[in-house]
């Protein structure tokens, strides 16, 4: 009894740890302008100085808002498929094939994980504008999935070593084709580790603020944390801390959702590779 | 960010394909995985090696984009000047506190977090759902939630903590400040620390425990004596990962105070110098140092841990 | 830097975004002209004042060209940064700027403006523009940007203050005089002394208005003079520490920017205060009547007074800061001459006016200030201030290195409560010396 209220007291802290400064973005979103601008202390609105939607229709209606999440989802996404397209091949060769450099690939996935970005964005900003890919998707792009491969390959190469290969040329005995052996064996097998490795992949992606400030300099490509950083408010002199945080929450949304729809799988992504070694 | 970690002695060895392979056959082998590697490595070089090979050779110039004509070589005088500057030395004190208090807070939390994930039976879906939302949410959203938060004008903090002036302004000086800082960091990667200590939790064995618990173990021996030696190398991967991530620490500054009151990292000085100075020759020069003292830092807990680990061995 | 910031409107900005709508559409057809074969130019402009500028915008787009917004972030620091990348990068798609006068000298010593040449820098460069706006636009003889509209500090004041203070407003004061005046009658004195370039602003103006300057020589870049440490240096620190000393500093101070103390005009309770300030104070009072912080009726708002900026030193003629915005020309431009004519066009007398009008900046060329709907706007003796001070204004240093001079002075001056005039300029010209050579980090 006494350990089941201790859990429950543990619980009810991690919930609140978790989701108390969510729930504080979003009620600083609904605090209206007027009256943050004047000072509006307090988890929730005051009386009367509540903003309804108009926070969140007026971040929609903001064109570089608009702007940057689009760039965020177009740049994360496609960074994603091909970071995890790439990453399957590399873990595959990894897992299934003895090949001279195989430690050598590892280590340099290590080395990148480890990489303090800061110190790229210099040199790389020299590059991109020399080639011209300065300010585009491209520019982001490229670093996005040079940074999500080693994560991506620990994690499809630990998935990987789980599955039992053997099965497949068991379905080519039994009379399948090597690809019906592939698609119905491999491809369910291993759908779930790349599925993780994508997820995972995207998080980072959306998260990144080092290279997506340092990299862009307009809406063209500049994803949302920047664009959040650089959010213009009515007031010239201090932040616009509502709409901020009408912005923050949207920005939010699609991480909620797909923590929602894949917790389990993330978590096991982000355990495996840890574990398993 | 990453969670893998170094190949250890428990992997498994990769299958090769069943039949013996003849040399040919290795051959081939080779050869296909070989290829199959070969995009990650090339991308993963063309953004790190090549530009750091550039960063090296731009550090030895006094070079400004912003006057480009006069460009010339100094050697290493750029080198000089970063290590005899109090700036840069300040800035690595800061860095380095903020990544042992954090790592150290994150610990505890995270472990205490993750012996609840692991006892309890019940609302698993939930509480997963909800430590991942800070693990996911974008930093500089977690650094703005944390600023507004202890805002003198617009916060919560100073209304809900009783020794406090409402009128106190967490910005208005270091100590508080980098607090402040500290606390968004810890928020946000503390449910990530915790599930890499839940997995190492799962591997500890209960019928050891039990044993203990019959041998008439405290709670604490337990803990000490069982538990935590046997998830070592969890614990050595959650801290290894966090105190690197936790050094390279810039979005939470740039957001929170950008600098102000001496809260600078040495990574925001390096960004400063390159982005919003143009110094390319100094910065790059800070470039090579931020990347040697993160190789530093991570040779230091390998070698720490390590030294435990083969204790811990031997114990076993 | 922050050195222009005017009242900006909700519904301004509500307008503005249906502009930068228009342009994104624009750049998601590759920004390159519009189907009806124009060509198109990029005008990147800061958040003061969208409105108007898309309008000027559209109005000086010809048959040829089509002059689209791109709009920078809010800080100036951040404007500076965005434009410079992408110069650095030689960014063709970079036409036209608006330009903070501080960036002017390091952006024209990169190469990054196309100098106006022969007859157009005269146009862009003649006697109606005024001497303090078209200094900022020359680097090394040559005309490097047009003047577009320009800014500059006045000291706003409490008429009622100024009386009950004994002091009289219609000759020259002093800084001695103003903080004596807001100390004895329990005002206040408002300053923008923040880490950060306003501050630099405050201190410039006066040094320079005690005959100094913080350094000389600034066309050899890293070579430049470091004159900080002088008597007009020592003049500067002391009314800062005199400011300190007194019961007359705002709240915050060592925090304070060009919005901290416009609420400290008329206070729930006291007398007000002296502030120097920009331009769009007159405009924010007049348009927060019966609003919090601003004036309670129309009664206090007569209350407010202008004055020209104080003197650091008695009977030395004060040098008022300088601020605005000048209009460069991308040096990578493929058609220069088409860009140029461009920026002729939105820095016209017209193009000013309705600036003014609108947005409360204040035209670079003095003719514009007698055109009656400036008159009719704004009460004449102001734009007489306005006029006059920034005819005989005070510039920051000119040099390529502004950024780094004005970082190194700040964080030796910052914070105002640690000011010594004993040490202070001293220190301050040691380090800037250190960081121009590139012996010390900033």
């Amino acid at each position: 009894m006494k350990q089941k209220i201790g859990l429950g007291v543990g619980l009810a802290a991690i919930l609140v740890w978790c989701l108390l400064p969510v729930a504080w973005i979003i009620s600083l979103s609904f605090k209206s302008q007027d009256a943050v601008s004047n000072g509006s202390e307090g988890f929730l609105p005051q009386p009367g100085g509540g903003a309804g939607w108009q926070n969140y229709s007026d971040v929609i209606g903001d064109d570089q808002f608009r702007r940057a999440i689009l760039n965020s989802i177009g740049i994360s996404l496609i960074a994603t498929l091909l970071s995890v397209v790439i990453a399957t091949l590399a873990a595959y060769a990894i897992a299934r094939l003895e090949f001279r450099g195989k430690r050598f690939v590892l280590t340099t996935a290590l080395v990148i994980a480890m990489f303090p970005v800061v110190s790229l964005v210099g040199p790389l900003f020299d590059m991109w504008r020399t080639i011209g890919i300065y300010d585009t998707w491209l520019g982001l792009i490229i670093p996005y999935m040079s940074f999500t491969l080693p994560l991506a390959i620990w994690t499809l190469s630990a998935f990987f070593r789980e599955i039992p290969w053997e099965m497949e040329q068991a379905a080519q005995v039994d009379g399948a084709t090597s690809w019906q052996a592939f698609r119905k064996v491999i491809v369910p097998l291993a759908a779930p580790g790349v599925f993780t490795a994508a997820i995972l992949t995207f998080f980072f992606a959306w998260n990144d603020f080092v290279f997506g400030i340092s990299l862009t300099s307009t809406e063209t490509a500049r994803p949302i944390p920047a664009a959040l950083s650089f959010f213009v408010g009515p007031d010239p002199f201090s932040r616009p801390a509502s709409l901020l945080a009408a912005g923050a929450v949207v920005a939010t949304i699609p991480i909620v959702i797909i923590v929602l729809l894949f917790q389990r799988k993330i978590v096991a992504g982000l355990t495996s590779g840890a574990v398993k070694g | 960010m990453t969670t893998s970690t170094v190949q250890t002695a428990t992997a498994k060895k990769p299958r090769s394909t069943p039949k013996a392979p003849d040399s040919d056959r290795a051959r081939a082998e080779n050869s296909l995985g070989r290829k199959l590697v070969a995009p990650a490595i090339v991308l993963m070089l063309v953004v790190t090696a090549f530009p750091m090979i550039r960063a090296l050779y731009l550090s030895l110039f006094d070079y400004s984009l912003t006057d480009p004509d006069e460009r010339s070589f100094v050697g290493l005088q750029n080198y000089v000047t970063a290590l005899t500057d109090s700036l840069f030395w300040r800035d690595t004190a800061n860095t380095v506190m903020i990544m042992l208090v954090t790592v150290a807070v994150e610990l505890v939390i995270g472990f205490a977090f993750a012996m609840v994930m692991h006892r309890v039976i019940f609302a698993r879906g939930v509480i997963r759902t909800s430590i991942l939302i800070p693990y996911g949410i974008i930093t500089v959203v977690s650094g703005f939630a944390w600023q507004f938060a202890f805002s003198s004008d617009n916060g919560f903090v100073n209304g809900w903590l009783p020794f406090l002036d409402d009128t106190f302004d967490w910005f208005g000086a270091y100590d508080s400040s980098i607090v402040a800082i500290m606390v968004s960091e810890i928020w946000k990667t503390t449910p990530f620390m915790s599930l890499l200590l839940l997995a190492g939790l799962a591997q500890v064995s209960e019928d050891m425990i039990e044993a203990a618990k019959v041998d008439g173990a405290t709670w604490f021996q337990r803990l000490f004596k069982v538990i935590l030696p046997n998830m070592r190398a969890a614990i050595m991967v959650a801290v290894l990962f966090r105190a690197l991530d936790a050094y390279r620490i810039f979005d939470n500054i740039y957001v929170m105070t950008a600098g102000a009151n001496g809260t600078e990292s040495i990574s925001f000085l390096t960004y400063r110098q390159v982005i919003e100075q143009f110094q390319l020759g100094i910065g790059s020069a800070l470039s090579v140092l931020l990347f040697l003292s993160v190789l530093v830092v991570a040779y230091l807990i390998v070698k720490i841990f390590r030294v435990d680990l083969a204790s811990a061995r031997q114990e076993g | 830097m922050d050195a222009r910031r005017p009242l900006r409107s909700r519904r301004r900005r509500a307008s503005a975004g249906l502009v930068s709508l228009a342009c994104a559409s624009a750049l998601l057809a590759g920004c390159s002209g519009d189907g009806d074969g124009r060509s198109t130019l990029n005008w990147y402009i800061n958040p003061d004042g969208q409105a108007t500028l898309a309008k000027i915008a559209e109005e000086c787009s010809t048959d040829d060209y089509k002059i689209e917004i791109q709009l920078l972030p809010t800080s100036a620091t951040d404007q500076r940064t965005q434009l410079a990348r992408r110069l650095a990068a030689k960014d063709s798609s970079t036409n036209l700027m608006s330009l903070d006068p501080v960036f002017v000298p390091e952006f024209a010593n990169a190469g990054w403006l196309a100098p106006f040449e022969g007859d157009l820098a005269d146009e862009v460069v003649d006697d109606d523009v005024l001497a303090g706006a078209a200094e900022t636009v020359s680097w090394e003889d040559e005309v490097v940007a047009a003047p577009q509209w320009a800014n500059t500090q006045v000291l706003w004041f409490r008429k009622s203050l100024a009386e009950a203070a004994g002091l009289d407003m219609s000759k020259p004061v002093t800084w001695d005089q103003v903080i004596e005046a807001a100390d004895a009658e329990g005002g206040k004195v408002g300053v923008q002394a923040d880490r950060y370039e306003a501050y630099v602003v405050w201190i410039n103006a006066m040094i320079q208005g005690a005959g100094g300057t913080i350094v000389e020589k600034t066309e050899a870049g890293r070579d430049a003079e470091v004159t900080i440490d002088s008597d007009a240096g020592e003049a500067a620190a002391a009314v800062i520490k005199k400011l300190v000393d007194s019961d007359a500093t705002i709240p915050g101070l060592s925090t304070s920017n060009e919005g901290s103390s416009l609420g400290v005009m008329y206070p729930d309770e006291g007398p007000g205060e002296f502030m120097t300030n920009w331009t769009f104070v007159y405009k924010n009072y007049e348009s927060t009547v019966g609003k919090p912080g601003g004036p309670p009726d129309e009664e206090a708002l007569k209350d407010l007074g202008w004055a020209r900026y104080p003197q650091t030193v008695e009977g030395e003629e004060s040098k008022p800061p300088i601020g605005g915005i000048d209009i460069g020309v991308g040096a990578f431009t493929p058609d220069i001459d088409a860009a140029q004519e461009a920026a002729v066009c939105i820095t016209s007398p017209e193009a000013q006016t309705q600036l003014a009008v609108t947005d409360g900046l204040m035209p670079s060329r003095g003719s514009v200030y007698d055109s009656p709907e400036l008159q009719e706007a704004y009460p004449p003796d102001l734009l007489e201030l306005y006029r006059d001070s920034i005819d005989s204004g005070g510039p920051r240093p000119k040099s390529a290195y502004y950024s780094q001079i004005s970082s190194a002075v700040q964080s030796v001056w910052h914070s105002p409560t640690g000011v010594d005039p004993d040490s202070t300029p001293q220190e301050s010209a040691d380090f800037l010396r250190a960081v121009l050579d590139g012996k010390a980090l900033l």
